[in-house]
């Protein structure tokens, strides 16, 4: 074990000038990744580069156009405590309220979670579901990637060298929020999530968006299965085939979380059940 | 109850206060001048040959005191079979197994040493479950399995370790005359004990090489003796002492890493402290048994239960350890608390090249209780009969006898089946009920206790049983408390040390408060006796017309006038006649095997443990029709502790019970991956959170044990063990489905709903 140095800048060009200068440095935002994956001897930085001064990753606020843009240190908690959010957007506070416990919720950051990229985990779903842009900071400057373009596999993002999440804007979404989490307990990472938001009235679906996640190595959300839905009665046999559609999409492993199989077998009906929470 | 003015009262925690405000010391808050650090290397193959061990770059980095292999253990030990080793010697016979170990400066030094460690394995075919153990020419998991010690020495097939069978009546007979006969086979699973405090040790030995070990651990008797066994040392050269213990749950009851330690300490002449990372406590410590349970039982159409024959296949992991005994109270437990004339109850366990199986909250009966508890309601399904109507049909009384032969004393079941059933709500759509009832003991080997009357007349309490958070440090303060007179805060519990404590078998069984209360009594009563002694004569009148008063006095009966107290006693006993006042007491649970006019046994067969001790339980559950997972939203668990000495501390230990035997029924299970744990953590090894709890309804009903101190018998174990069949009867009343595998995962609730 060698020495680890340690810093806290107090802007955000001191922050990325100390993850340029060194490349094996890396910046720490709630710790609940980094800090067991250091327990574990899993990564071995040179430097921990903290991210808890910069102002620029702070603040939930409404920009003009109703998006809200979240800073990268923002908390699970803090996020999931937020009224700030509409209808169909209050998907994201509640991605945010089901992660792990509350210990973890109130240490763990959205900037982290998405850098991180750990497919298991509720943000990348959300923000695939919610058409979220990825606000990254880096040596070559300031960029935007859409989240369905951020998510690339398993602990893959696409995040380079140096850059990091700055923040996380969610524009505005139409209907009603979906998040359906299923897992083995309460506190424990998901088996199968369903996110995204639908308008239905009158039985007719207007607009929907649904992802899958923790069922493969990127969230699954098919254009085909919006299209079905969108403009007709949401009849039992139409949900069913949505249901199996995305079912075959996804690429799920056998963990301990349950079987690859299994996780096909529940989708439809936790896609229906999702729907029906909405319609 | 104003019968008694302590016992019975929820005292608060003696360290009640210490823990809440995180004051509590632990082995890892402990330190010591000059303390140094340990870390263990573990085996990275499930079954191997080790062919060298290089150790020079560890002992090469400065700051590395010293670096210590199974050569520098040469004694072997166990209790049934002389199979264990304190590190790996020629051999590592698991993925996980300790293979060295070192002291360093700091805690990083050391894991950083051992990571240089370099060992040259030889990789060997291991044998994973017991299937493939005990198929004709497996590779064997002790080759040299026929030159160890053992104390049942009955010749066994190869990769077993114990072997039992236990026989009344005729069972096959029986059966051909049965009405109804169900038959099945029930899989239960690797359930870890995960106390939330590690394995730990700190060690330090003096100038005259005497080695002081304190830690974490169930007995600090178990840990002088075995850690002498296993550094050849007289136990007079050891002294254990306990440490505060988060938890334990049978998995400190053996030795962890205290002969680690200690042997480290030995050679630095140093104190040494190892305690184990999580990571490192899931991959070398122990599991509940997994087990193969195929059992029959045969009833009558009205319903009287006559025969039940069971066939267990436990897997015991790499070393025996406790393995015989607990194979032999799952066998004289199986009958279930029936009036069954019959049984044939036939057990082995394998070796396997798993993490050893050992001693866990219920010892083997959770495992068959989940076989025979469905059976139960497999059969009343068969006869159209209510599940717990035919539970009280059949249920033991006060004066029936155990299989083995020995006599209950005291039974309260039928009491819990009627108090459950007066509580239960009336059947609701969607919900399902399940029942089952649980036996259990409360007792085993021997204790003692010493109550010294202080110059002030208050008074130290010494008894060598550790607490292990269950708070028996508190109900045996009750206990001499109410047996004195005296308030709770006049009894100071004293920290269980070999060096000044009685000796005490262990905290398991759930006998503490029962065998241990039971020293306590005799202990304090021969100290009353001893003060009325003084008070005789001090009150010139005979001792047998004293009485004792509230707070510490003693008078003459019936006389209100004269009286004298506990200090004027005590100091005339230090100062002028007699000396100190000390009331001491030993007792044993005089057991013994099986009536042979009734039982035929062959192997290790254990009988006459304790007392028994009785419960019934009824889950509420519904099941999401879309994941097949189960919600358990009501628990009613009655049990019969003989007298609730400390009725919040009862309900604490139902409570806990029933958690742990949630996480068993729903979720827990360490799976294995070809030869290594799939999921050794807490991340993805899943106990259940607050979340997951039911409501829980206790019921406590007391049926005074005649021999139990004021009546009271245990209750540590029994909570439990019924949890998983109550939740899969109650899964079978509402979908008449039967899960015959836990733990019962959505997966598998599915898969059944799917196939009905
Ligand atoms: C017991 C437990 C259970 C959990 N359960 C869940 C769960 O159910 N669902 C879930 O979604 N998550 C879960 N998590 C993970 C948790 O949500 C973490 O908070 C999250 O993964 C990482 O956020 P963090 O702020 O703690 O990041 P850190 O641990 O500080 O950092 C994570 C990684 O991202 C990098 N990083 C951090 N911030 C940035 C940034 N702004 N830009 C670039 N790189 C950055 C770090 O260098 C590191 O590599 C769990 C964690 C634990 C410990």
């Amino acid at each position: 074990m060698t020495a680890v140095a340690y810093h806290r800048p107090a802007c955000l060009d001191d922050a990325l000038a100390l993850l340029a200068a060194d490349e094996d440095a890396r910046p720490l935002a709630g710790g609940q990744t980094l800090v067991p994956m250091l327990n574990l001897d899993l990564l071995a930085p040179t430097a921990i580069v903290s991210l808890a001064d910069l102002a620029d990753l702070r603040g939930i606020a409404a920009l003009a156009d109703g998006s809200i843009r979240i800073g990268a240190m923002e908390t699970h908690a803090r996020i999931a405590a937020s009224r700030i959010f509409a209808a169909g957007q209050a998907l994201v506070p509640r991605a945010a309220g089901h992660i792990a416990s509350p210990a973890i919720r109130n240490f763990g950051t959205i900037g982290g979670a998405c850098a991180h990229g750990d497919p298991v985990s509720d943000w990348p779903v959300a923000l695939v579901a919610a058409d979220a842009r990825i606000e990254i900071a880096g040596p070559a400057g300031r960029r935007g990637v859409a989240a369905a373009d951020f998510f690339l596999g398993f602990l893959t993002t696409a995040l380079e060298p140096g850059e990091i999440v700055t923040a996380i804007v969610v524009p505005p979404v139409p209907g009603r929020a979906i998040h359906l989490r299923y897992s083995r307990i309460d506190s424990d990472y998901a088996t199968v999530i369903v996110a995204g938001a639908a308008d239905i009235r009158d039985g007719i679906c207007r607009s929907v968006r649904l992802a899958v996640g923790a069922c493969g190595p990127v969230p699954v959300r098919l254009a085909a299965v919006e299209d079905l839905l969108t403009g007709r009665p949401l009849e039992p046999a139409l949900v069913a085939a949505a249901g199996r559609m995305l079912a075959e999409a996804i690429d799920p492993l056998d963990d301990v979380r349950g079987s690859a199989a299994y996780r096909r077998r529940i989708l439809p009906g936790l896609v229906a059940r999702a729907l029906a929470g909405v319609a | 109850m104003a019968e008694f003015a302590v016992v019975g009262s929820s005292a608060p925690r003696l360290d009640g206060l210490e823990k809440a405000t995180g004051r509590a010391v632990y082995v890892d808050d402990m330190t010591r001048p000059g303390l140094l650090h340990g870390a263990v290397l573990r085996s990275a193959y499930a079954h191997a040959r080790i062919v060298a061990i290089d150790t020079a770059a560890a002992l090469a980095l400065p700051g590395v005191h010293c670096v210590l292999t199974g050569e520098d253990f040469p004694h072997r030990y166990g209790a049934f079979v002389q199979d264990e080793v304190a590190l790996a010697r020629d051999r590592v016979r698991y993925v996980g197994e300790p293979v060295a170990v070192l002291a360093a400066e700091t805690p990083a030094l050391a894991r950083q040493a051992a990571a240089l460690i370099a060992v040259d394995y030889e990789e060997l075919p291991a044998v994973m479950t017991p299937e493939e153990a005990l198929a004709p020419d497996a590779p064997l998991v002790h080759a040299d399995f026929a030159g160890y010690a053992r104390r049942v020495a009955v010749p066994l097939p190869p990769n077993v370790c114990a072997a039992t069978t236990i026989s009344e009546g005729d069972v096959d007979a029986a059966f051909a005359g049965c009405d109804v006969v169900v038959e099945g086979t029930y899989r239960t699973q690797a359930q870890v004990h995960c106390y939330l405090e590690p394995c730990g040790a700190l060690a330090e030995a003096d100038a005259a090489g005497k080695v002081t070990i304190w830690s974490s651990c169930q007995s600090v008797f178990r840990v002088q003796a075995t850690v002498a066994e296993i550094l050849g040392l007289p136990m007079a050269r050891i002294r254990a002492v306990a440490a505060k213990v988060g938890g334990a749950f049978g998995g400190k009851s053996d030795v962890t890493v205290q002969p680690l330690a200690a042997a480290l300490a030995l050679r630095t002449r140093r104190p040494v402290r190892l305690v184990l990372t999580r990571d490192d406590d899931f991959m070398m410590m122990r599991t509940r048994h997994p087990a193969t349970v195929w059992m029959k039982t045969g009833a009558m159409a009205d319903g009287r239960l006559v025969a039940r024959a069971a066939r267990l296949t436990l897997d015991g992991g790499a070393y025996a350890e406790d393995s015989s005994a607990v194979l032999g109270f799952a066998l004289l437990i199986a009958r279930g608390p029936y009036r069954i004339e019959h049984v044939r109850m036939e057990g082995r366990v394998a070796y396997t090249n798993r993490l050893r199986a050992a001693g866990f909250r219920g010892y083997g009966n959770p495992q068959v209780t989940f076989a025979g508890e469905c059976q139960i309601d497999e059969i009343a399904a068969r006869l159209g009969r209510d599940p717990l109507d035919l539970r009280l049909q059949n249920a033991v009384r006060a004066g029936d006898d155990w299989v083995g032969g020995q006599r209950i004393e005291a039974c309260g079941l039928v009491d819990c089946l009627e108090r459950l059933r007066a509580a239960l709500p009336p059947a609701a759509p969607g919900r399902g009920i399940g029942v089952a009832c649980v036996a259990h003991i409360s007792g085993i080997l021997s204790t003692s206790a010493i109550v010294r009357v202080l110059e002030d007349g208050t008074v130290t309490l010494s008894t060598g049983a550790v607490d292990l958070g269950e708070g028996a440090d508190t109900v045996l303060a009750q206990i001499c408390a109410e047996t004195l007179g005296l308030p709770l805060d006049r009894i100071n519990y004293a920290v269980p040390d070999t060096d000044g404590s009685p000796y005490n078998w262990s905290t398991g069984g759930s006998r503490v408060t029962y065998m241990v209360g039971r020293a306590v009594t005799a202990a304090a009563g021969q100290a009353r006796d001893r003060l009325f002694g003084h008070a005789a004569e001090m009150l010139e009148c005979a001792a047998g017309d004293l009485e004792l008063r509230p707070g510490g006095r003693v008078g003459i009966a019936g006389v209100p006038g004269p009286e004298i107290t506990f200090r004027d006693i005590s100091a005339r006993a230090h100062w002028a006649v007699g000396g100190p006042i000390i009331g001491s007491a030993s007792v044993m649970f005089e057991g013994g095997g099986f009536d042979p006019k009734r039982s035929a046994v062959t192997g290790n067969g254990i009988g006459k443990l304790g007392a028994f001790v009785f419960g019934a339980q009824a889950a509420e559950v519904e099941v999401d029709a879309v994941t097949g997972r189960i919600a358990v939203s009501r628990l009613w668990a009655a049990h019969d502790v003989g007298r609730a000495i400390n009725p919040t501390a009862v309900a604490g230990q139902i409570a806990g019970g029933v958690a742990q035997g949630l996480g068993y029924a729903l979720y827990e299970d360490l799976r294995f991956d070809g030869p290594n744990p799939a999921n050794p953590t807490l991340m993805d090894y899943k106990v259940p959170g607050a979340t997951e709890m039911p409501e829980i309804i206790p019921i406590i009903v007391e049926h005074p044990e005649p021999s139990g101190p004021f009546g009271a018998k245990g209750i540590g174990e029994p909570p439990l063990v019924p949890v998983a069949p109550a939740i899969a009867n109650a899964v079978a009343a509402l979908h008449g489905v039967r899960l015959r595998t836990l733990p019962l995962t959505p997966e598998r609730v599915l898969a059944a709903l799917d196939e009905a």
